[in-house]
């Protein structure tokens, strides 16, 4: 490997053109299956199609609240999709468009998770007419994601109190509020565990998952009252809490704003950003093994896989009463 | 070109770099994927994949390569941050990045990917390159992978990349990811493998699961993924071996000559040698063994004649140097070896 420079040219890199032509079999599933949404000329994101007659999931972050969208499928243009249902825990919106014909993804749910190797295609880029891959492999176990920044309760504590937890302000939509948790209430115990401080009380979220309930104790006018509260990530009720980026972040340019507190993923190494997500993650047979979710960082993205999809896939039909 | 290094700290200082290994399992017969296939794979002679059958290929050889290259792939916990690193002998010696190992004879702990976790100390390093040794402290017998000695990797080869992105995860296990080499020049080769921090140190390996190239940095575009060539290393290897720190380069601080630190307090004593009358608690003095009593005669084969003497002979050393020292505790001859720590 001596000498002067050399240099690979681009087309026959990993996503240059020469190599991904070697993928245009599963390319042509992604020309009927992957669809892209957009706003006016800005792509906002890609969706999966799921079925003949227009059901198209998405993720839900990125399309806000559905208003003024396209979508494109094949070389069809389709305005103004119904956001008929939305899935916070996975961030997943459908949407329906007026179509019939379409060809949905083959979902692989009689496969197993796809193990670290295995070739996976994505939507890359794409233009009024055509789609284009993106490859790469299965990168790692597939897991949960527990949130970034943990979970909350969703109250806020009064600083100037020392030694004692006296809740300042109750989130609206959080665990507390439902559970009727009240400014001026002295959180006492925790999951059974006597608390006086913040420190303590924060450990014992540790390994929490969103959605779980704990048992609260709060002294209220001399008596004490224990309830059940719904846990919340952070995110969720505090967005306006960003976390700081960190080094790596700063190296993995438009990552997805949404990027933890998944029940399940599987991870792959497709370079992606936050506007190539919610499309199809292909095979080389162009089975479906799931649907992109978010890209994590620089050298991580996530894809909700076939089985999980499937299902949330029926329930958000249900929900949105389509069929 | 912006470049950024690899090793991941949590609370970092302008451009340091550390992070990101592999645990493996203790098997005593395990096969290097080097001895279970054969060499250099057709696909790489071929500009670019050109069908179904080609993509499968390199799919296979990428999934049978891998239970031993992630074996012998280790996170290196550094305390303050992480890096990656390889194992390339039975008896645990370690291939990673100077940026990660960041001296001589510093010690941090080895996490396998099942989460098993072993002692290890850095060997010798070469800072302009990039490159660093390291072993296991724990006798046993560790996976391992085989090195691409005969340099045989090429602009275009198919490879994969390995680490500890981010620092430890046993949920998730070692990332990998797929690339080919995409410049290749004397002491660096680049890839389209991604990496990030916490990959620093881990192994770049061809398709038949020989070490190629060690993660050292990345660039400001995405398929701007730098490693250390394997060549490096087999360069530096006896240097390494022998615990030299090697160059001038931005890779890691030289220990500066002076700012070695023993930790004891002496007095002369009529006739020759000196009395330890003070033993700094944690100090290097105190961890190898010295105590209050005894007599100091030799350091490194000179006899000590005065206080003075004794420190003109410590201010040439830096920290991290190893130090020998003769003495006589209870009227018994001993040798000490120990290592300079940091004024």
């Amino acid at each position: 490997m001596a000498g002067a420079a050399q240099t690979l040219e681009t087309t026959y890199r990993t996503n240059g053109q020469t190599v991904q032509s070697a993928f245009e079999s599963v390319r042509e599933v992604l020309q009927n299956s992957s669809a892209v949404i957009q706003r006016g000329n800005k792509e906002l994101a890609y969706g999966t199609v799921m079925s003949a007659n227009g059901v198209i999931l998405t993720k839900a972050s990125e399309v806000a609240e559905g208003e003024g969208l396209t979508v494109t499928i094949g070389t069809q243009v389709y305005k103004n999709p119904a956001l008929l249902a939305v899935d916070k825990t996975w961030d997943v919106a459908l949407l329906k468009i007026e179509a019939t014909g379409l060809v949905p993804v083959k979902l692989a749910t009689d496969l197993p998770d796809p193990e670290r190797g295995t070739w996976v295609v994505a939507n890359g880029a794409s233009s009024r007419l055509k789609r284009r891959p993106q490859v790469g492999i299965i990168a790692a176990n597939a897991r949960e994601i527990l949130p970034a920044g943990g979970v909350v309760l969703g109250i806020t504590f009064k600083e100037k109190e020392e030694k004692k937890l006296v809740v300042e302000e109750v989130r609206g939509g959080s665990g507390a509020e439902a559970a009727g948790i009240k400014p001026g209430d002295v959180i006492v115990a925790a999951g059974g565990q006597d608390v006086t401080d913040h420190e303590s009380l924060a450990k014992l979220f540790e390994n929490r998952h969103a959605g779980e309930e704990m048992e609260i104790a709060v002294e209220r006018e001399g008596k004490k009252i224990t309830m059940q509260v719904k846990l919340a990530a952070r995110m969720d009720l505090f967005p306006e809490a960003e976390e700081d980026k960190s080094r790596n972040d700063m190296m993995s340019g438009n990552f997805s704003s949404r990027r933890s507190n998944f029940p399940r993923v599987i991870q792959h190494d497709i370079i992606a950003n936050a506007s190539t997500i919610g499309g199809p993650l292909l095979d080389l047979d162009g089975r479906c093994l799931g649907m992109n979710i978010a890209r994590a960082n620089r050298c991580e993205t996530f894809a909700i896989p076939a089985g999980d999809l499937k299902s949330l896939a029926d329930r958000l039909m249900t929900q949105a009463q389509v069929k | 070109m912006a470049i950024v290094c690899l090793e991941y700290t949590v609370f970092h200082s302008m451009m340091a770099f550390r992070r990101a290994a592999l645990p493996g399992l203790l098997t005593a017969l395990l096969l290097s994927p080097a001895m279970a296939q054969g060499k250099r794979s057709y696909i790489n002679d071929k500009k670019a994949p050109e069908n179904r059958h080609d993509l499968d290929v390199i799919q296979q050889q990428v999934k049978d390569s891998l239970p031993a290259a992630r074996r012998a792939t280790i996170c290196i916990d550094l305390g303050d941050g992480s890096g990656s690193g390889v194992i390339v002998s039975p008896e645990g010696l370690i291939l990673t990045a100077a940026h990660v190992t960041g001296g001589v004879g510093k010690e941090f702990t080895v996490i396998f990917e099942d989460g098993k976790k072993v002692k290890a100390e850095s060997l010798g390093l070469n800072s302009s390159v990039d490159c660093a040794m390291a072993r296991i402290t724990e006798p046993g017998t560790y996976p391992f992978v085989e090195i691409d000695r005969d340099d045989s990797a090429k602009l275009g080869d198919w490879v994969f990349a390995l680490g500890h992105s981010g620092g430890f995860d046993k949920e998730r296990g070692v990332v990998s990811r797929i690339g080919r080499l995409v410049q290749v020049k004397d002491s660096t080769i680049q890839s389209d493998c991604s990496l990030i921090g916490g990959d620093s140190g881990g192994p770049l390996f061809d398709l038949s699961g020989h070490l190629i190239g060690i993660h050292s940095r990345v660039g400001a575009r995405t398929p701007e993924n730098m490693h250390v060539p394997v060549r490096e290393f087999v360069k530096n290897w006896d240097k390494m071996q022998k615990e030299e720190f090697v160059g001038d380069g931005p890779f890691a601080k030289k220990p500066e000559k002076g700012k070695g630190f023993l930790g004891l307090g002496t007095k002369e004593r009529a006739g020759g040698g000196l009395d330890v009358d003070k033993v700094g608690r944690e100090s290097p003095a105190e961890k190898a063994g010295l105590k209050p009593g005894d007599i100091l005669l030799k350091m490194d084969g000179t006899e000590l004649k005065s206080k003075g003497q004794f420190q003109d002979l410590l201010k040439e050393k830096a920290p991290t140097d190893k130090v020998a020292l003769e003495l006589l505790r209870n009227g018994k001859p001993e040798t000490l070896t120990l290592r300079l720590g940091e004024r």
